[in-house]
């Protein structure tokens, strides 16, 4: 028992470095914190077409500068903070090759990123060898959905959705290493005609040269259920089309550089997909925990 | 030392902010002059004149100089701004050539000389098939013509699009690899089946393509030649 507490405060003390999965099944401690800031940035010339194959676009790049947070409530109940306070994304200027003329102007936009508002109870007693989380997530679409000349430049996909995620994580040591695994299994409920989603994920995570290093490895998916319009009667693209599915394998290692705070940096590319970029995303970050 | 962390920590998200690149595409074609009001023969001693226009290696309308010839001056004669004089019986062959700062380029056609004057009788419409140069679906056939001094596009009930597409327009183009330049008939709002688009002020022989893009990709997602 005395084990899985440990193993338990180490996982508190170091997963909280996804805004995806968040903390996976281990809330924070009462009064206790984690704060991170980072860039989390994807920029593509190709996307998964609706038969999954792999077709150019204009290049097209997001930024995402974000706040994330959580914060035990009490033992169990902790509140989550995803606010992407600065966004911006862009697309080049076409330029005929034959001329040297710009056929399209390139555009950017910038602003506020559509924002994440959640609630992790863990259902299991804090130390529990099985840590099992419900989070409600409240989507709010800060961002900007229509923006540049032909409205398809975003910041958000414009619509307000609610989702449910179930966590179920576990902590175990070989040798003196410390290894956690964490699956997680969400519905997301969207508004304004977009499909509802399934998600899910599975990471797996090793605390390496005496607790500074996390290595994880993580596998994220999404599925629509295709009960919202069709993509043809929006003009969203990049990774704010509807009906977007993927699976996505990526890897991230947080470094504890003092005793409270340090960084992180992730890459994640999708395996499969239909209307979402066919390129890797990245994220550096500096985390705090309090 | 920690602050200097959060602050090297922001600089370096600033940098990441990117500015806006060039993506250059291979929008070239062929050059072309194409000759504006044929005809099929000419009436002894009467003159006709002859207009052309040149598209140029992006299939934009370029001025460019021009002229003509015959190939039998005893049965018709032209002048270089294109003026033809038919002076006796006989067939030649009429040459319009277009200079440009690169190269000669050229379009020919037979000429008679006979008891009076034939416009040559232009097909009343044109066709062709709409092909997928993409991953993404799309197919049919379709037909040109002029209406009441419209043009109406066609596209017969073959036809099929796919829906998970954003932001995909139609046009009609002299090149098919860009929309500069291009008509923009409209956004698509039919799928599938039989449907028709009426266009004002635009001629049968002004475009020889029609052209499926999606604007919030800026990418070509389909084609098709107008024969």
């Amino acid at each position: 028992m005395k084990k899985y507490r440990y193993i338990s405060l180490l996982l508190i003390l170091f997963i909280s470095t996804s805004s995806l999965m968040g903390g996976g099944g281990w809330p924070q401690p009462k009064g206790k914190g984690y704060l991170k800031l980072s860039e989390w940035w994807v920029i593509s010339d190709q996307h998964y077409t609706d038969s999954g194959l792999i077709d150019p676009n204009v290049t097209t790049g997001i930024f995402n500068t974000s706040i994330y947070a959580e914060y035990g409530f009490t033992n169990r109940l902790t509140g989550v903070l995803y606010f992407p306070f600065y966004s911006r994304t862009f697309s080049n200027n076409i330029v005929s090759g034959t001329t040297g003329e710009v056929i399209t102007p390139g555009e950017a936009i910038s602003g506020l990123g559509d924002t994440d508002l959640s609630l992790k109870y863990g259902i299991t007693k804090p130390g529990s060898g099985l840590a099992i989380a419900v989070t409600a997530t409240l989507g709010l679409p800060f961002g900007n959905s229509s923006g540049g000349t032909l409205g398809n430049l975003q910041l958000g996909d414009g619509e307000f959705n609610q989702m449910i995620t179930a966590d179920a994580g576990t902590g175990w040591q070989v040798g003196s290493i410390p290894f956690f695994a964490n699956a997680s299994l969400g519905y997301n409920n969207r508004t304004k005609e977009f499909s509802d989603e399934i998600r899910y994920g599975l990471e797996l995570g090793a605390n390496l040269f005496n607790n500074k290093l996390w290595v994880i490895g993580r596998l994220t998916g999404v599925e629509s259920r295709r009960n919202g319009a069709t993509a043809a009667t929006a003009n969203a693209t990049s990774i704010f089309a509807n009906n977007a599915e993927f699976t996505s394998i990526g890897a991230e290692i947080a470094y504890n550089i003092g005793e409270n705070w340090g960084v992180s940096a992730s890459a994640t590319g999708a395996v499969r997909g239909e209307l979402i970029f066919a390129s890797p995303s990245y994220s550096f970050g500096v985390f705090s925990k309090f | 030392m920690k602050n200097s962390i959060w602050f090297l920590g922001c600089v370096f998200l600033t940098i990441l902010s990117s500015c806006i690149g060039d993506d250059v595409i291979d929008d070239a074609v062929e050059p072309i002059v194409r000759i504006e009001n044929l005809i099929d023969s000419i009436q002894v001693g009467t003159d006709y004149q002859f207009e052309a226009s040149f598209l140029n290696n992006v299939g934009k309308p370029e001025s460019v100089p021009l002229s003509w010839s015959s190939s039998d001056s005893d049965v018709v004669s032209i002048t270089d701004d294109g003026t033809a004089s038919a002076l006796n019986p006989g067939s030649v062959i009429i040459t319009v050539f277009a200079q440009t700062s690169a190269s000669t380029f050229e379009e020919s056609f037979d000429l008679n000389v006979g008891a009076s004057t034939t416009t040559v009788v232009q097909p009343t419409s044109r066709s062709g098939v709409i092909r997928t140069t993409s991953s993404y679906d799309l197919t049919g056939d379709f037909t040109i013509e002029e209406v009441d001094g419209s043009l109406v596009v066609n596209i017969a009930e073959n036809y099929r699009a796919s829906t998970a597409l954003p932001g995909l327009y139609v046009y009609l183009t002299n090149n098919p690899n860009t929309i500069a330049g291009a008509l923009e008939i409209g956004a698509v709002e039919v799928f599938e089946g039989a449907h028709a688009y009426s266009l004002a002020s635009v001629g049968l022989n002004d475009y020889n393509h029609i052209l499926y893009y999606c604007k919030p990709f800026n990418v070509k997602v389909g084609d098709g030649e107008i024969q």
